[in-house]
């Protein structure tokens, strides 16, 4: 299947934080494992690897407190702009997987707020592609399972 | 397993959503049931891209088409849509907690004892 299937989420937020601690608590392990994911699931700091340049590993585990399951995250960053810009998306396996991924933009509003967004582009097929990789693909699934 | 089928199912309708003819021709139809002439009436295209739509509509689970010799009036079928905005509702949701958790990070961080 050739055809476009994109679905796009926006999410905006403000934050009582200069940029530079919104942009650490994206970027520094011990900082991300503190609020990854939903109420309910924990992040330990010794499944994640943020290696923050283009190119580097963004990954990480999610353990469900309930039943111990989990919802890993395999990604690599595609654009670091320290502290504007951070995009990521499923390791690329040579096809044009670059369709499904992230951005989040982080703007210092000058008064000690940041406005931050977040864009995701989800290709449904590239979850099914992806799925032996895992990859930021396994995350929807993950969500689709959930509700099956 | 029901889960890649429900993950088939979805890229389907996804499929089927992404296309912006479709998706007017859905919003159409959400005020009433309609044949291939009043659907094609408002796009310059030809009676036979309609129907080509509707095939892809209905592939989709997205709409239902009267079995009626000719007229064949399609109309909204909502479950598959509704699973495919549950699933979107479900993927923005993980996102939202997520940084409804980093709000609350970003706050102890700021009142904790290292400032």
């Amino acid at each position: 299947m050739t055809e476009a299937t994109a679905q796009q989420i926006t999410i905006t937020r403000v934050y009582d934080a200069p940029r530079e601690l919104v942009w650490k608590a994206w970027t520094e392990p011990e900082r991300i494992a503190q609020w990854w994911g939903k109420r309910g699931w924990s992040t330990p700091v010794s499944s994640v690897t943020l290696d923050v340049r283009p190119g580097g590993a963004f990954r990480l585990n999610s353990i469900s407190d309930a039943d111990g399951s989990e919802l890993p995250l395999d990604a690599v960053y595609r654009e670091v702009v320290e502290p504007e810009r951070l995009s990521f998306g499923p390791p690329a396996h040579g096809g044009d997987d670059e369709r499904t991924g992230a951005t989040v933009t982080f703007t210092d509003l000058g008064d000690g707020r940041t406005e931050m967004t977040f864009q995701s582009t989800i290709h449904a097929s590239d979850a099914l592609c992806a799925r032996a990789e895992g990859g930021l693909a396994s995350a929807f699934e993950r969500l689709a399972e959930q509700l099956a | 397993m029901t889960s890649a089928v429900a993950v088939d199912q979805l890229s389907t309708t996804f499929a089927a959503l992404a296309d912006p003819t479709r998706r007017a021709i859905l919003a159409q139809l959400a005020e009433g049931e309609a044949t291939v002439n009043q659907l094609a009436e408002p796009f310059p295209i030809t009676l036979q891209a309609v129907s080509k739509h509707l095939k892809v509509l209905e592939r989709a689970g997205l709409i239902a088409r009267g079995r009626s010799a000719q007229l064949r009036p399609s109309r909204l079928e909502g479950e598959a849509l509704k699973e495919a905005a549950d699933w979107l509702g479900e993927y923005r949701g993980f996102w939202e907690e997520g940084f409804d958790r980093l709000g609350d990070h970003l706050r102890a961080t700021r009142e904790g004892p290292r400032g």
